[in-house]
């Protein structure tokens, strides 16, 4: 139960890093600029999911 | 003292390709590939076609359709009041021929028949609402991530088929304009009269 629970955030690295190649790859025609571009995308939107998932942590404790 | 004056022949705007446009539109990257693009032709192309078809899939392959009819099979429903119905499908739509099938189920064209091949006769087509809850009751959270796969995939492809029509945002061909001194003062000018 906690695998198939759980299963779904492997989800979240393959997302992140298409998401985040497609998207710098409309930007830039260089492959060192696609690839430079499309790593800070995937940290910038690994910070922006952790901070959200921070929040719903601390809330849960606060609705309990 | 004034600078020399520049080449502004690289300031030109970038041509457009409607063709690449519409080849993109129809299979992701393959505007750029008839571009000469190929290594980011095919990164659109595996990474957009593998997001959707996995996004079928992990929907069981009843994520992406038209709701045209109802239980019945009658169509009852206009394209606008389908679109309202299941919203997913105004991003699916733009993965190109691949979310073709929904619409050509929408009008009820002929497709094979189920004995013939099941998959293909239900393929993009509005699926049996107790089938679905179902299916959803004895699923895990992958069917909800299913139809984002399929929408996320659509509306990148929207930028990519803008890459195949004006090349990408940075374009290293577009150099911003440097005009001489004398030219930038009598713009400074007009802009203050």
């Amino acid at each position: 139960m906690l695998f198939a629970f759980s299963i779904i955030y492997y989800h979240l690295p393959l997302m992140l890093l298409i998401i985040s190649l497609v998207y710098s790859a409309t930007r830039h025609d260089d492959w060192d600029e696609i690839l430079g571009e499309a790593f800070r995308w995937g940290i910038r939107m690994f910070g922006f999911i952790l901070c959200v998932a921070a929040v719903l942590f601390v809330a849960s404790f606060l609705i309990h | 003292m004034s600078s020399a004056p520049t080449d502004n022949s690289s300031s030109k705007p970038p041509e457009t390709s409607m063709t690449a446009a519409v080849l993109s539109y129809l299979i992701p990257g393959l505007g750029q590939i008839y571009q000469g693009r190929f290594g980011k032709g095919f990164l659109f192309m595996i990474s957009l076609l593998g997001m959707f078809f996995l996004g079928q899939a992990m929907g069981n392959w009843q994520n992406v359709y038209m709701p045209g009819g109802d239980e019945a099979g009658q169509r009852n429903r206009g394209v606008v009041s389908a679109l309202i119905t299941r919203w997913h499908f105004i991003g699916q739509f733009w993965i190109g021929i691949n979310a073709w099938p929904a619409i050509w189920q929408f009008y009820d064209m002929p497709m094979p028949s189920k004995e013939k091949s099941a998959f293909w006769h239900n393929y993009q087509k509005t699926p049996n609402e107790s089938e679905v809850n179902q299916f959803l009751v004895n699923s895990d959270k992958q069917p909800d991530l299913g139809w984002v796969y399929t929408v996320i995939a659509g509306m990148l492809n929207i930028l990519v088929i803008y890459d195949a029509y004006a090349g990408p945002v940075f374009n290293p061909n577009l150099k911003p304009t440097s005009r001489p001194a004398g030219q930038a003062g009598e713009a400074k000018k007009e802009g203050v009269a």
